[in-house]
């Protein structure tokens, strides 16, 4: 029989059908149709001016909103052989560790609403407005900051807002450990979370799974390793974990989330004097440049004329990640509860998705991936 | 059993009671930080009427300029409103408004230094050296506004950072296309349009081959085109009136056609041309004789430099927009013999 | 009587449903938050069921897509009377930046289905769409409730 779950569901934020073929309480595999939340924001961008370019690049996706921007000016930046300045490389790597810890928090709130553990997603919602609280301090807004420019950061930071931060930092690592507690030892969580949702190394590789979905499978790969301002000034870990279920995939996240207030403690201590904005002359040309988001990499690859952008595609990592879910995780699962949370598990979100939609001849529609394009991993 | 005793275990602290029993909404939830971005503040009073935020905008319905009707005392004044179901409270209109005071107020705005104001606008304003008579009108007109021309190496140069495409440059220009002003928006439909006007007009100039055959060498033949068909086309392309005329009033200014006739009755089929030909136009059959091929042409006139007894006849056109106004224009085509010496 | 009785009912208990039309999903976090322990919707008796079914305020947030514009009306229709919508953002009100040359959508919502209450903002903070459910909702209920009645 065939399940259909959404687009309109209480476990689902966005929509998304989800059919699980299913025997019984048994879930025997799964499909997925998209297509509910096709804007065309690339085709909107195409032809404006990249000034506001870096606006409209923000509601690709609103949970992980700052990494777009960020990554849309990077790649302006490579463009033109620049790099922002140093204050402002580091004063994005703040900003950027709290948006990956609120999403997070939020992925993982997200999971535990799906077994029904409403106690820890409560707490995951409390551990997250502090956050919130930080990054709308910076930064002026909560989800769309308005942030990045081309050549740096709009606003600068005074001590007081560094004080308060670290405040935060501060209170939320001392509560953090117990939640983690309760996760890692709750009797409850356990029988919920192992051996659910396997996904293992090769098929992990197979799908493309990146992110910490694809980190808690055993694949060591970061794109933070490569960046130029993590690699110059940083010293950080690359998370990973080898038990391949959804347990593993949530308690990846909360490590990242420790890492993350390691790396923010660090740019709080060591920020340099400086300007936070050059003015960046923009040549003709094309240009790429790959980050790591909250769920994985993202790319941008822009052509411009120097004031247009000319041409523009972004490749987000949900794609690839809900892909391995419905392909492999939802593989013979023992229940249709247990599918819901695995589902949930790989931190799942559909409007960074949906951004180029192909009709063929017969009318059917479906998502464009990249066929060509391959991930160099590390494994071991 | 074991995770009742674990939960029970969880809930019974000191620190989770209180708080359980004094449970109650913070008020400083409605208290919002110093930097946040509200939406934007108006102060009418500064406004120049340049129109850089709505511009600049990237939401498409958030900002709007008004004027106010004008009283028997004064002139009415232009000022932006903002609509709060279109803005997204990104601050860009902030940043780029170039006025001292600022018209618009958007949180507590960011770094503005002048470098970094930047002013997109849709036109964007060009002085061609060669046409520039350097009478500096458009420097002088320019400094009342934006001062964005300036002379450099005695040459008159826009600096795009500074301009806020009011257009004043181009009303003050005594040379036309000295100043021009050039859509940056919309640029596959505006070649869409120029191609399509070009057919348009050499396909009128082709149906008349016959009279123009006959033409003597100095004398001049003129077609008048109305301009409607050439409008209701475009606006099919892209409904921009103002665009449309832009560029109508751009090609007939500038272009200059070649028409080519072919004369069969004269050839002598001595095949001079067709080795001539570089695009392989024109060909050579037993039983056809000579034959040109017209969408292989080139007009290169090279075949009517070369034949001797005058098959092909090369014609130069030019245009003229007799009225500007879209409504009813005609474009004057004037067509006389090509000048160009025939090899002998 | 009844009326009262049914007004009280219906002021102090709201089954919410929250369908996303269509946008960057940062308004739909924004309600999630709402959720958590700072803010607390279910102190004033307000509840996300996200089931159309047993909803009261259909929250919208999005603006109308290819795939929505036929399947809104449908859930629309099964939510039972009386029917409060409240536009939560930019997108289903104005259609925000995805409303231009080149995007694929088709706002407003109040195209498709009638709209009661309004928030705007790109998202708004959730203050602000707790103060705007709050201050339309439950007297929206009852009053709409009772001209059924």
């Amino acid at each position: 029989m065939i399940l259909p779950i959404g687009p309109v569901h209480p476990n689902l934020k966005e929509p998304l059908r989800l059919k699980l073929k299913t025997q019984g309480e048994r879930v025997l595999s799964a499909e997925i149709d998209y297509g509910y939340v096709h804007r065309g924001i690339e085709r909107v961008m195409k032809g404006k001016t990249w000034q506001k370019g870096i606006y409209l690049s923000e509601r690709v996706c609103g949970i992980c909103s700052y990494i777009h921007t960020q990554t849309f000016a990077e790649t302006f930046e490579k463009i033109a052989g620049e790099r922002a300045p140093l204050r402002a490389q580091f004063l994005r790597v703040l900003t950027n560790e709290l948006d990956r810890i609120q999403s997070h928090l939020l992925a993982n709130s997200t999971y535990f609403k799906c077994i029904e553990h409403e106690t820890l997603f409560m707490y995951m919602l409390y551990l997250r407005e502090p956050v919130m609280d930080a990054i709308e301090l910076l930064t002026g807004n909560r989800v769309n900051m308005g942030w990045n420019v081309v050549g740096g950061v709009k606003m600068d930071v005074n001590q007081s807002h560094l004080d308060s931060i670290q405040e935060i930092i501060t209170k939320l690592e001392s509560e953090f450990d117990r939640y983690v507690e309760m996760f890692d030892h709750g009797p409850m969580v356990g029988l919920r979370s192992h051996d659910v949702g396997k996904l293992t190394q090769e098929e992990a590789i197979k799908a493309r799974a990146v992110g910490p979905i694809g980190r808690a499978s055993g694949l060591k790969h970061d794109l933070r390793e490569k960046h130029h301002t993590y690699q110059d000034n940083f010293d950080f870990k690359v998370i990973w974990r080898k038990d391949q279920d959804n347990y593993a995939r949530n308690m990846n996240r909360f490590d990242e989330i420790t890492e993350s207030m390691k790396l923010i403690k660090q740019v709080i201590l060591n920020l340099p004097e400086g300007d936070v904005r050059k003015k960046i002359n923009i040549p003709a040309g094309y240009g790429e440049w790959r980050n790591e988001a909250p769920r994985g990499e993202v790319t941008y690859s822009i052509e411009t004329n120097g004031n247009l952008i000319k041409n523009i595609s972004i490749r987000t990592p949900s794609i690839m990640n809900i892909d391995a879910c419905a392909k492999y995780m939802l593989k013979d699962v023992a229940t249709v509860a247990d599918a819901i949370s695995t589902y949930a598990s790989v931190d799942p979100c559909i409007a960074c998705t949906e951004r180029v939609v192909i009709v063929d001849e017969s009318g059917k529609s479906g998502e464009y991936v990249y066929p060509e394009y391959k991930l160099e991993y590390k494994s071991e | 059993m074991s995770s009742v005793i674990w939960y029970l275990y969880e809930f019974a602290r000191k620190s989770w009671a209180e708080k359980f029993t004094a449970a109650k909404t913070d008020s400083e939830i409605m208290e919002v930080p110093s930097r946040f971005r509200d939406f934007p503040e108006v102060r009418k009073e500064y406004c120049i009427a340049c129109g850089a935020c709505t511009a600049a905008c990237p939401a498409p319905m958030a900002i709007k300029l008004v004027r106010t009707s004008d009283s028997a005392h004064e002139d009415g004044i232009t000022y932006p409103v903002i609509n709060n179901r279109g803005c997204i409270r990104c601050g860009f209109c902030a940043e780029v408004c170039p006025t001292d005071p600022k018209t618009l107020l958007c949180g507590e705005n960011h770094l503005i230094r002048e470098e970094f104001t930047i002013l997109p606008v849709d036109k964007m304003f060009v002085i061609d050296d060669y046409l520039c008579i350097r009478c500096k009108k458009c420097l002088k007109a320019c400094s009342e506004v934006a001062g964005a021309i300036s002379e450099v190496d005695k040459k008159m140069v826009i600096d795009q950072s500074k301009c806020i495409g009011c257009g004043e440059c181009i009303k003050n220009c005594p040379v036309k296309g000295a100043v021009k002003g050039i859509y940056i928006n919309n640029v596959e439909e505006q070649k869409e349009i120029i191609n399509m006007v070009v057919d348009t007009l050499e396909a009128r100039i082709e149906a008349d081959q016959d009279k123009i055959k006959k033409l003597a060498p100095e004398e001049v033949y003129k077609i008048d085109y109305p301009i409607d068909d050439l409008v209701k086309k475009a606006r099919e392309i892209i409904p921009n009136d103002e665009l449309i005329r832009d560029s109508i009033e751009k090609i007939t200014d500038r272009l200059k056609m070649r028409i080519l006739t072919w004369d069969d009755e004269k050839c002598t089929n001595c095949r001079l041309c067709t080795s001539e030909c570089p695009s392989g136009a024109i060909t050579y059959d037993k039983e056809k004789g000579v034959q040109r091929n017209p969408d292989k042409c080139l007009k290169c006139s090279i075949c009517y430099q070369t034949c001797p007894f005058g098959v092909a006849g090369l014609y130069v056109a030019r245009f003229l927009l007799s009225d500007t106004s879209l409504k009813d224009g005609v474009i004057q085509i004037t067509l006389k013999p090509s000048q160009l010496p025939i090899r002998s | 009587m009844l009326d009262g009785l049914k007004d009280i009912i219906r002021k102090s208990s709201i089954h919410v449903c929250l369908v996303s039309t269509g946008g960057c999903n940062g308004c739909d976090i924004e309600v999630v938050a709402l959720l958590s322990p700072r803010y607390d919707l279910e102190q004033y008796g307000i509840y996300v069921t996200n089931n159309p079914r047993e909803a009261d305020v259909v929250l919208v947030t999005g603006a109308v897509t290819e795939q929505w514009r036929d399947k809104l009306e449908r859930i629309f229709a099964k939510v039972p009377d009386p029917k409060i919508v409240v536009a939560i953002g930019n997108c289903p009100l104005s259609g925000d930046v995805f409303n231009q040359e080149g995007g694929s959508v088709y706002a407003p919502v109040s195209d498709y289905i009638p709209v009661d209450a309004e928030v705007s903002g790109c998202p708004p903070r959730p203050t602000e769409i707790l103060a705007a459910i709050l201050s339309a909702g439950p007297d929206a209920i009852a009053a709409k409730g009772r001209q059924k009645v």
